[in-house]
């Protein structure tokens, strides 16, 4: 058995975002952090690995930077090995994801995919959708629990009136919500043993993706608009009028 | 609740060092020094929203990437196998799990002690939880040869690990970091049946470990102990007695424990030379399993601090059949002891640098978000209140802690890199002399953390008012863990005498003199890159005064007055302190002044040299005044009599 699962880095939520000159990305002197998302995708890939003697790959897309949260993030808490596709990030959308993702599923015949069900950064949640829909494999999304059973993958999904138990055919995609795991610290031994671990480095033209375009284009990023400072108003009067005529909410 | 990013903060961005034509390129990791982030750390505050961040991420970076160069450690032979890559993961796997796992649990210990039930000690279920999950990560051999099945980590790395473990939760970190000490001098010294038998199981984290040295009447006076070791014609001994204050002394975390005692052979002489090593299990291996040993806790310790952490009285023997193990040769117990004790005295360093650091990290955020009054100027009451942090004297508070936290971080860092050194350099004059300035350190490791950290945790309660005093807060806890730290482990006083009596007056001042050619290298950096020209000339005027003090005691005790030579030790370890802890001020201000020369405005690297600043305006002075105590032999509390008191 063979599972994919994906890596990708993020900005970290904590640390303060400052937008180029020319509003075209951000500043990329930042903290970056592993996908939350992704590391409960990890997890759940060592843990059926462990289960089922499957060999675990992680994948990550963007600049050479990416390797060290393939390294770090995926690699020394115990997956197999690592692919970084050369990319530059502010050329992907999540289609483009998708359809490099399928070349790789393509190249390496995987039984499964564990993605993280959204990265906290662009916050799309589509790469999975859109992965399945190509690969015209069964999907389930939002999984808080993950058991394989002879050639299905059952997955408990978090939806808003519960949870929803779903039985999905092998090869299947599946998304990794929070309550899935507790993803494990990756331990010294794990960190050594990722050095030596295979991390193969791919062009998109290696995918016969050289060209491809990104269908959703950045215009333009701003900060959002500060709130204003408030007023004192004198009594109730003079309230129920702002509201109704510069607020207009009454 | 800490909310800890993942580990990204990373070591290697510092490699790209502003330019300094004195030093060679920094090597260049190739996979992430591509695009170096020059300006990181732009900032030595954590994130917004997150919570203590313990230890500074900003300032270890600068520590191990500018200040100590740990590229360049990984080149000698014994680190091989490490790479700056590897030691950034494993900083920020320990990162994320200080700040997830054992902060959230500390205060939750501290209120819930361990207990003394039907003559077994029952720790807090956390405790169980997290020996487990740091013998997993890796913790517990770091920084062991590969010999062993470690994982020879540099101890300068291993260190700056523990100093964020032990902000978050000394307590739970101490079962660990006891067992491997133990285990370490089983290693080192015991034969290879006891290496079998016991050590592999210690280290594998599947048994605890201990050093049972202090008896109710013997503890800065270990000579004097009584604990009796019986000799068999089986291989071992039977030991009786009695020890106390034995941290980890008993637990129900690990089915085994093993006590590393002092004992004395039946027939030995007296004194130090009569003391011998054993290695007792709490329950000995036999072919039926484990069976009682015949040593139990029979009390348990109630501490003000590290009440996490069990510290019980041991009693030995009580049926005759406590049988206990030679480690090392007959007699030699202290000399094996104390060739360890450098690394149990560094560790308490640590200890002190992390509770005064997660205490100072705490204030500083209540300064700036606890508003109260007004600055001077403002003196309109209808104005919105300010964060306290306006008012100088709470700068005041906030800076002597900085001062004192990142000094004593140094300083820790300092001496464990000297231990590397020391142990792994292939060029033996220069080990030689490596090892010299180390065992100069050590005392100064061991007891400036813990007496100026002590200050700096109260400092922490007086920024926080009334609320620092309340077990409402959490400062008053770091404030009761410091306490112990200038008493266990050998006390200050132990620690002057150590300092003047042996380290300095060896070899007609050899390690001094090792010092102050460092320090002299010290003040030509700083002088080359532009630092101050009078912090290079006070510190130099410091070294001269510490030469001359050193040599006035020497020629004391050279007339055979060696009490009067040893009456102000305390005072002399005092300025010896103040004076390497300036010292690696200027150093720090040397790296970032090269760090200033590229970024004028970066506020980390401001910050630092503020500190240097107030350092060398209001401590470095101190040194001289005590100095002169020790010189003129004063004579108030030699004189003392007991009937004036």
């Amino acid at each position: 058995m063979k599972i994919l699962v994906t890596a990708k880095r993020v900005t970290d939520p904590n640390a303060k975002l400052v937008i180029d000159d020319d509003g075209s990305w951000i500043d990329d002197d930042v903290e970056y952090i592993l996908n939350p998302f992704c590391e409960n995708a990890v997890e759940c890939a060592l843990q059926l690995a462990a289960d089922h003697d499957a060999e675990t790959i992680a994948v990550g897309i963007g600049d050479e930077e990416v390797q060290r949260y393939i390294r770090q993030g995926a690699l020394a808490r115990g997956i197999d090995r690592g692919i970084h596709v050369e990319a530059d990030e502010q050329e992907l959308d999540s289609d483009l994801i998708a359809k490099i993702l399928k070349a790789l599923v393509e190249k390496e015949s995987p039984d499964l995919v564990v993605l993280g069900k959204q990265a906290v950064d662009g916050d799309s949640n589509q790469v999975g959708q859109l992965l399945a829909e190509m690969l015209g494999w069964p999907q389930a999304t939002f999984a808080s629990d993950v058991k394989i059973e002879g050639d299905e993958v059952i997955v408990t999904r978090e939806v808003d009136g519960g949870l929803e138990k779903l039985a999905v055919t092998l090869p299947a995609v599946i998304t990794a919500d929070l309550r899935l795991n507790d993803p494990r610290y990756a331990s010294l031994a794990g960190i050594m043993k990722a050095k030596r671990k295979p991390l193969e480095e791919l062009e998109l033209d290696d995918l016969d993706l050289d060209g491809e375009e990104p269908k959703v284009r950045v215009v333009k990023l701003h900060e959002p608009t500060g709130r204003s400072a408030g007023v004192f108003v004198a009594d109730v009067d003079e309230l129920i009028l702002k509201l109704t005529t510069e607020a207009r909410v009454l | 609740m800490p909310t800890a990013p993942e580990g990204d903060q990373t070591l290697t961005a510092q490699y790209t060092k502003a330019t300094d034509p004195t030093r060679a390129a920094p090597p260049v990791c190739p996979v992430l020094c591509r695009r170096p982030r020059v300006s990181n750390p732009s900032s030595s505050n954590p994130p917004s929203g997150s919570g203590n961040p313990l230890v500074s991420d900003a300032d270890i970076r600068f520590l191990l990437g500018d200040v100590f160069d740990v590229a360049s450690l990984l080149e000698l032979p014994a680190f091989e196998a490490h790479s700056v890559e590897t030691v950034d993961m494993y900083l920020a796997t320990i990162r994320r799990f200080s700040r997830e796992q054992l902060y959230p649990a500390y205060q939750l210990m501290d209120r819930a002690p361990p207990q003394l039930i039907d003559g077994r000690v029952h720790v807090h279920p956390l405790a169980k939880k997290l020996f487990a999950q740091l013998v997993d990560l890796g913790v517990l051999t770091a920084d062991r040869s590969e010999d062993v099945g470690g994982f020879q980590l540099p101890s300068l790395v291993t260190s700056a690990a523990m100093l964020l473990m032990m902000a978050a939760n000394l307590a739970a970190v101490g079962y660990v970091s006891l067992t491997s000490g133990a285990a370490h001098l089983i290693e080192v010294f015991g034969d290879d049946a006891l290496r079998a038998s016991l050590m592999v199981p210690m280290y594998a984290g599947r048994w605890a470990g201990t050093m049972a040295l202090t008896e109710p009447d013997a503890g800065s006076s270990l000579a004097d102990l009584r604990t009796a070791a019986t000799p068999t014609d089986q291989g071992h001994y039977l030991l009786r007695g009695t020890k106390i204050f034995i941290s980890g002394g008993d637990q129900d975390i690990t089915e085994n424990l093993v006590h590393l005692t002092l004992a004395r052979i039946d027939g030995a002489p007296a004194g130090i030379k009569g003391v011998s090593l054993f290695a007792v299990p709490a329950r000995r291996p036999t072919a039926d399993g484990l069976v009682y040993n015949d040593v139990y806790a029979s009390q348990l310790i109630h501490k003000i601090g590290t009440r996490g952490l069990a510290s019980v009285g041991l009693t030995y023997g009580d049926q005759g059949d406590c049988r206990g193990w030679l480690v090392g040769p007959e007699n030699r117990g202290m000399s094996c002891m104390f060739q360890l004790m450098n690394e149990a005295r560094i560790s308490v360093g640590v200890e002190g640098a992390a509770a005064a650091s997660v205490a100072y990290h705490e204030a500083l955020a209540y300064a700036r978000a606890r508003p109260q009054g007004r600055p001077m100027a403002d003196r309109d009451p209808t104005s919105p209140q300010r964060p306290i942090l306006v008012h100088a004297d709470v700068r005041r508070l906030l800076l002597r802690q900085k001062a004192i936290v990142e000094g004593g971080i140094a300083l820790v860092l300092k001496t464990a890199q000297l231990a590397d050194l020391a142990t792994h350099t292939p060029d033996g004059p220069e080990r030689a002399r490596l090892g010299l300035l180390l065992g100069l350190l050590t005392p100064v490791c061991k007891s400036f953390p813990a007496e100026r950290g002590l200050e700096a945790n109260s400092l922490a309660m007086q920024v926080h008012g009334g609320y620092g005093y309340t077990s409402e807060y959490p400062v008053e806890s770091w404030w009761r863990d410091q306490r112990l730290n200038s008493i266990h482990e050998g006390t200050t006083g132990i620690q002057g005498l150590d300092l003047l009596g042996r380290k300095v007056m060896a070899d007609r001042g050899a390690a001094v003199q090792v010092l102050g050619g460092e320090m002299t290298r010290s003040v030509e950096a700083a002088m080359a890159i532009g630092v101050e020209a009078s912090w290079c000339a006070q510190l130099g005027g410091a070294l001269r005064d510490v030469g001359e003090t050193t040599r006035a005691l020497g020629d004391k005790a050279a007339q055979g007055d060696a009490a009067g030579m040893l009456l102000h030790s305390a005072d002399y370890l005092e300025a010896f302190s103040i004076v390497v802890v300036a010292w690696l001020w200027l150093d720090m201000a040397t790296a970032a002044a090269r760090r200033l020369a590229q970024t004028p405005n970066a506020p980390f690297y401001l910050g630092k040299r503020q500190a240097a600043r107030y350092y060398f305006a209001t401590e470095l002075p101190k040194a001289g005044h005590l100095l002169q105590l020790c010189r003129d032999a004063e004579p108030s509390y030699g004189d003392m009599q007991d009937a004036w008191f």
